[in-house]
């Protein structure tokens, strides 16, 4: 009943239901503009909340999420330019059938997709977290230590772009993250004997430099783009097109949400894996993949939503994100005092099912919002960029400071978003380097427990971990991955390859 | 999809938040010098990580922070070789496409904007920044961007002064003064 009762927390204060609604509304816009993106919306967004109540915060953030998330395919639909990570499939089909003029049509299936595959991603999310934080109490720091490897490396690897780049950029995160006094034994931390570097470098610095002002510096080069207007008209899908596609989608949403419930996987990756199963199983697409098949929309979308709910699992009951949203919203929780991980089920069910309430009622508003005010949207797409880039400078400016009210925070962040800048120019992925930060904590304080409980002997380390079968499946996992990262693996591709030819 | 996949011709910039820039088979101006760069400033820091507490204890603090730029340095390392390796993109330059003036310009602005934010105070820096930035990109006369920029302006400052009632340096304007006559005015009207 209790359980009941903090689902419909959303319902029950209308304040709250405004936030969700609001915070979707905002994100849909956020994410469909170019040149915005969740990430950047979010990390920005931290900081203004941050003296803001718990629930109301938390309210506005899901909504932003949610929204974003499937904002995101709007420009990948309607200008070829993915507004997140995880609409980069959906561009690959949507794009072509708005230069045939459906972009309505392309819109309206996507929406309605994406509102049913992010209602099967909360479901499990629902089911499955209050298993998965029962079990996750029986991790030993070790496993913990493993897990967080493990999903800086899947998001490094697999994340789009070169995967040694991602490698680095998680590392350099982790790196970035040990900066300031070490909170075990007070031990300086690259600090070079700067006083201000003993606190540490802000994360939420890091974020907004990383996605606010190195984007807004990229976008710089294109600032004479001409905002592309396009016609829209019918936007709701017939009923008979959604039936068409339900059982796909069904397949796609359950592939989103598995991949996104993985460490250090999200919906980018589930999206990609879910229009590659689209592709397979359908065997006479009425267009052909790639230059507009429904399919090909439907399966990715369906995927990214979905994987929301699955991304959540890992994030409330590990501390794990999955991808780089997943980090930033795990940053907002920090920043209000909570602490993602098995004993956030235990010491506050009810924050977890508010959140899940919170993501069923912004599922909800995103379904509203996305099928209606096609006009306003058209109008605000068209914001000139010579407007909006100086207003994000702005913005992420005021966001560094407000946290902690320092100027040294600013400069960090100017600092990392000029850094940023260059990454993102010679195809370093940033995602991993946030992954990495908001992890560098529980990676060395589990690191350090597990090897202080073997009195520091490595072999016992190891014996310790081929002995219990959750942490070989995590080592084995940690080891493939590493492996197939190197040349090693290329020989030994070749090697296999030649005998079975 | 290409394991190296950054992209394609559309977005090699990274135009999109989505997709990293640069080519799969070819190196950009500038990407040699750059991993080169982190591959020396890992170095460094894995130098600085071994100075924490060198080789104590598995479990010292300073183990994790040099495992971690060791890393780093490697797959610096790796990157560097792997991009001297690659042809060079003929058809951009450094000035033109990595940093082109404009850029470079905005820096500038963002770094004045910070050593000005406390001693001028926010609305007065905040005012400057967009209205030069605002000129210097729409190219537009001077009404226009003075209503933009100032407009814009009134709009956050209501939205963080109040919705989100964030702390921002009052600098030489007399800010607190000017909502507490407003406070003044407001309870004046409901009593």
């Amino acid at each position: 009943m209790d359980t009941f009762l903090a689902i419909f927390t959303v319902f029950t204060q209308l304040d709250l239901l405004v936030l969700v609604g609001v915070g979707t509304f905002v994100g849909i816009y956020i994410g469909a503009i170019p040149g915005l993106s969740v990430t950047m919306a979010v990390s920005i967004l931290i900081s203004f909340t941050f003296s803001w109540d718990v629930y109301p915060a938390i309210s506005l953030m899901v909504g932003i999420y949610m929204g974003g998330v499937y904002g995101g395919s709007r420009t990948a639909i309607l200008l070829n330019i993915p507004g997140a990570p995880s609409a980069i499939a959906t561009a690959m089909d949507g794009y072509p059938m708005a230069q045939r003029g459906e972009a309505g049509q392309a819109i309206g299936v996507t929406t309605v997709m994406s509102f049913f595959g992010g209602l099967i991603g909360i479901l499990v999310l629902a089911l499955a977290a209050p298993f998965v934080s029962e079990f996750a109490l029986s991790f030993q720091p070790r496993d913990y230590m493993l897990l967080a490897v493990l999903g800086i490396l899947l998001v490094g690897s697999l994340s789009s772009g070169s995967m040694i780049k991602g490698i680095f950029a998680g590392s350099l995160g982790i790196a970035i993250g040990a900066v300031g006094r070490d909170p075990l034994t007070f031990t300086e931390r690259f600090t070079f004997d700067f006083q201000i570097m003993e606190g540490g470098i802000s994360f939420i610095a890091v974020m907004i430099g990383m996605f606010g002002v190195s984007e807004a510096l990229m976008q710089l080069q294109n600032v004479n783009m001409k905002a592309v207007r396009q016609k829209i008209d019918r936007i709701v899908p017939s009923f008979g097109t959604v039936k068409k596609y339900l059982p796909l989608s069904l397949q796609t949403s359950t592939i989103g949400v598995i991949i996104g419930a993985l460490p250090g996987t999200g919906g980018d990756i589930a999206a990609l894996m879910a229009y590659d199963h689209a592709k397979r199983v359908t065997k006479k697409p009425k267009v052909p993949f790639g230059q507009g098949a429904m399919e090909g929309l439907v399966a990715p979308e369906t995927a990214n939503n979905a994987a929301v709910g699955g991304a959540f699992i890992p994030m409330m009951t590990l501390g794990i994100p999955g991808d780089a949203v997943t980090a930033i919203m795990i940053g907002a929780l920090f920043i209000h005092g909570l602490n993602p991980g098995p004993m956030l089920m235990i010491d506050q069910p009810d924050m977890f099912w508010f959140i899940v309430g919170a993501l069923f009622t912004a599922n909800i508003f995103m379904l509203i919002f996305g099928l209606t005010g096609i006009k306003i949207f058209t109008k605000i797409v068209e914001i000139p960029r010579s407007i909006i880039i100086p207003l994000i400078l702005l913005l992420s400016i005021v966001g560094a400071y407000a946290v902690n009210n320092s100027i040294t925070d600013v400069y960090w962040m100017l600092g990392f978003g000029v850094f940023g800048y260059f990454m993102r120019h010679y195809g370093y992925p940033l995602g991993p380097v946030i992954l990495g930060v908001i992890l560098s904590r529980l990676l060395d304080d589990n690191w350090r427990r597990a090897i202080i409980s073997e009195r520091e002997e490595l072999g016992r380390f190891f014996h310790g971990i081929f002995t219990s079968p959750l942490s070989l499946v995590l080592f084995v996992a940690v080891i493939l991955i590493f492996v197939s990262q190197t040349p090693l693996w290329a020989i030994l591709k070749k090697r296999l390859f030649r005998k079975t030819s | 999809m290409h394991p190296e996949f950054r992209g394609d011709m559309d977005h090699h910039d990274g135009t999109s938040d989505a997709i990293p820039g640069g080519y799969v088979e070819k190196q950009r101006p500038g990407e040699l010098a750059f991993a080169i760069f982190l591959t020396l400033a890992s170095l460094f820091l894995l130098y600085s990580a071994y100075g924490i507490s060198g080789f104590d204890a598995l479990s010292a603090p300073g183990a994790i922070p040099m495992a971690t730029t060791l890393v780093m340095a490697i797959s610096a390392f790796a990157v560097v070789l792997r991009t001297a390796r690659l042809k060079k993109v003929t058809t951009e330059t450094l000035s033109k496409d990595i940093l082109p003036g404009t850029v470079v310009l905005f820096i500038g602005f963002l770094i004045v904007f910070g050593l000005l934010l406390q001693p001028l105070g926010f609305v007065l820096t905040a005012a400057v920044f967009l209205i030069v930035a605002i000129k210097v990109l729409a190219k537009r006369g001077w009404g226009y961007t003075l209503a933009v920029a100032l407009g814009s302006l009134v709009v956050i400052w209501i939205v963080f002064r109040v919705v989100f009632t964030v702390l921002l340096p009052a600098g030489v304007l007399p800010e607190a003064e000017f909502i507490q006559y407003f406070r003044n005015l407001m309870s004046a009207g409901a009593s």
